[in-house]
């Protein structure tokens, strides 16, 4: 399978500020790909740019074949985009919104009544027909900028931080909503700086930090593969010299960057190395007669990954 | 869904064609973009923009609530000019006579169209002047950008949608100034002379509020600037010709002053006071008012009238009718026939000139527009473009 979003080299420069560094992303059809960092690493900007809204400085960006910089009407086509901010208009009744809409897309009017009632329905705003745009809640508000993101039925949809501002169950609304959505074919990406969020409901992930991709893929592909410096906690079936016998071999191999043993008894590593390496050390250390009971990670989340890779005193990708 | 786009886009990928989007080397599958597609997408943008703005300015009963307010005002004032007009002449034409009621029906016309110019002034671009930066203000601009929608088919439903509304209540004041053919002394001529000048003023300062809407983000300041840019036009253009001919005058017999020559009508063009008195001038029945304010300003009656500078046209030559053309005495002290108002002032010598420079500004100020509210194609006027490569 061919990307349907794709970005190589994608860069865009503020009066010389790099918001986005030569980002590359590439979205499967009918994924739902998370763009995680924090505020200001360039994902509102990356997402402005993939919508058309932004001019990338330098590189090249391209939604169901078509590039947003040469084709931005075909681009807009497929394309529904759910800002981060955004106003609704006054004055509007909540049916005459969509509608609106739908003819803008120039959605032939025999079809666009029928349309609205369905997308209505789908998120949940049916009761709300008639009444202005105003009065809705902002949840509803939300829901509604997506049913009018979906007018087109398009085959991806870009939200920029859809979940800001909303109360726990308008998020779990969202969420189901986006299930719905990606189970009726649809490409989401999705973009938040609060992890949680997305680490249930993504396929995908990137985590993008300063303008660039720090990690990319399935969401347990990302976690296996950055578990450098991960910690492993190793229980062992005896105390005093001997644990420490044991902790010093630990220690004396080379992906271990530090052992200590901890209050309880227990050996902590830290530990550079990948899953093989962890398998090594196992094997190895069986082998050399260990009676370990229990050899294991210490949890980590996605959130805490996040953390490391995101660490304010990583390098800065090259600066303009 | 379209899922013929999967497989044109790997033998042919859509995103290499030329730019300007050339039907020429394009796979045949996807080419709905033929120019009269794109003409027809506009208009349906168009379409789109003006019946959401007109939904909300039409909803409820507030817009012909304020119409109706608005033609009770226009008659009122209408029909106090009448006394005001039947008071003065009563006793200058021995409260008797045709020319008395032409001159009323003349001056009614008179301030009917100057006030609804007024009207126009004001009420056409401060109807536009929030257009866009509303949008942005309630960041709904770019949910609008993000459609197929032109950045043409926006600025023109937005442009239009207001018009319609100025339009309405010009066209709503018709019947009204119909009254003064009660009177007599206008021609339907002059009437349709006076609105021509109205509605293209209309779209004129409706594109110029427009364009400051797209220009600058806040719909306050948006709504300033334009008001600014009204009084420049209209006060302003006339002080500045004031000035320069003051300017210019002979100093005593003892030369020229600092400048040199008239000023340029050019002053003018877009000052829809000064076009109205033109229309004005035509309906006179001698050189009147109107008249010597048009030839003080812009000098338009030079050359058509006598030796010696402007004087007082004398009693009419010929009987009063509306019919075009007429005689007027030429330097030489001869009859002359030509295409002038029949007591010696030239008709039509400066509303057109202001008609035409208003549409080629508009023309202009909407191709601006365009590019203002088109998120991609926008001009940077600020900093020069930049090489994209070279701050690497």
């Amino acid at each position: 399978m061919s990307a349907i979003v794709q970005t190589h080299g994608l860069v865009k420069r503020y009066n010389g500020t790099l918001a986005v560094a030569g980002l590359d992303l590439a979205v499967e059809p009918g994924e739902i790909f998370g763009l995680v960092g924090p505020n200001g690493a360039g994902k509102t900007t990356t997402l402005r740019m993939l919508a058309t809204l932004l001019r990338p400085s330098a590189g090249e960006a391209e939604i169901d074949g078509w590039s947003v910089t040469r084709n931005p009407d075909e681009v807009r086509r497929v394309l529904g985009f759910m800002p981060d901010v955004f106003g609704v208009y006054d004055d509007m009744k909540v049916w005459e919104y969509l509608d609106f809409f739908a003819r803008c897309y120039g959605l032939p009017a025999a079809g666009r009544r029928r349309m609205v009632a369905d997308l209505l329905e789908l998120v949940d705003l049916g009761d709300r027909r008639d009444h202005y745009v105003q009065t809705l809640s902002r949840g509803m508000e939300q829901r509604l900028c997506l049913a009018q993101a979906l007018v087109h039925d398009p085959k991806v949809l870009l939200l920029d931080e859809p979940a800001s501002g909303l109360d726990p169950r308008a998020r779990v609304e969202l969420r189901e909503l986006l299930r719905e959505l990606r189970s009726l074919g649809k490409t989401i990406l999705i973009s938040s700086h609060i992890l949680p969020e997305l680490e249930e409901l993504c396929t995908s992930v990137a985590i993008v930090d300063r303008g660039d991709v720090l990690a990319q893929g399935r969401v347990a592909d990302i976690e296996r593969r950055l578990r450098f410096g991960a910690v492993l906690r190793v229980r062992l079936l005896v105390e005093g010299e001997a644990l420490e016998a044991a902790r010093d071999r630990f220690a004396a191999d080379a992906d271990v960057a530090s052992a200590s043993i901890l209050e309880d008894g227990t050996i902590e590593l830290g530990f550079r190395g990948d899953d093989e390496a962890v398998a090594r050390l196992l094997a190895e250390s069986v082998s050399a007669g260990l009676p370990i009971v229990n050899f294991a990670r210490a949890a980590s989340d996605l959130e805490e990954l996040f953390l490391q890779v995101t660490a304010p005193d990583r390098q800065p990708p090259e600066a303009a | 869904m379209n899922d013929s786009t999967t497989s044109t886009e790997m033998t042919d990928p859509p995103g290499r064609h030329e730019l300007g989007g050339s039907t020429a080397t394009a796979s045949p599958a996807r080419r709905w973009q033929s120019p009269l597609s794109a003409l027809t997408r506009t208009a349906g943008g168009i379409g789109a923009v003006g019946v959401k703005e007109l939904r909300g300015r039409m909803r409820g009963r507030r817009a012909f609530i304020i119409l109706t307010i608005y033609l009770l005002l226009l008659g009122g004032f209408a029909w106090m000019v009448e006394l005001i007009m039947e008071r003065n002449y009563s006793f200058s034409f021995g409260g008797n006579g045709t020319y008395a009621t032409a001159a009323i029906g003349q001056g009614i016309f008179a301030a009917l169209l100057m006030l609804e110019t007024l009207q126009v002034a004001f009420l056409a671009p401060s109807a536009t002047a929030g257009a866009i930066s509303m949008e942005r203000e309630k960041q709904t601009l770019e949910l609008l950008v993000v459609t197929p929608i032109t950045s043409l088919a926006i600025v023109l439903g937005k442009l239009l949608s207001a018009l319609v509304y100025v339009w309405l209540l010009i066209a709503a004041s018709i019947p009204l100034t119909a009254v003064v053919f009660v009177y007599g002394g206008v021609a339907p001529e002059d009437v349709l002379r006076g609105y021509l000048v109205l509605v293209v003023t209309a779209l004129g300062l409706g594109a110029f509020g427009l364009f400051c809407s797209s220009l600058v983000k806040r719909t306050q300041a948006a709504t300033a600037i334009t008001i600014f840019g009204v009084l420049v036009m209209t006060i302003g253009s006339v002080f500045v010709l004031i000035f320069w001919q003051a300017m210019a005058s002979a100093d005593n017999g003892q030369g020229s002053g600092p400048i040199a020559g008239a000023p340029p009508q050019a002053i003018a063009y877009l000052n829809p006071f000064l076009a109205q008195v033109d229309v004005l001038c035509g309906t006179e029945t001698t050189f009147g008012g109107w008249c010597s304010i048009e030839n003080g300003l812009l000098q338009t009656q030079t050359g058509v009238v006598f030796d010696g500078g402007p004087v007082p046209v004398p009693m009419p030559l010929v009987d009063p009718g509306f019919n075009r053309g007429g005689v007027f005495v030429d330097p030489e002290g001869q009859l002359v026939a030509g295409d002038v108002a029949p007591f010696g002032a030239a008709r039509d010598a400066f509303w057109p000139k202001s008609v035409v420079a208003w549409l080629v500004v508009s023309l202009v100020l909407l191709v601006l527009t365009v590019q203002f509210v088109s998120p991609t194609r926008r001009w940077r006027l600020r900093r020069g473009r930049r090489n994209p490569e070279a701050a690497t």
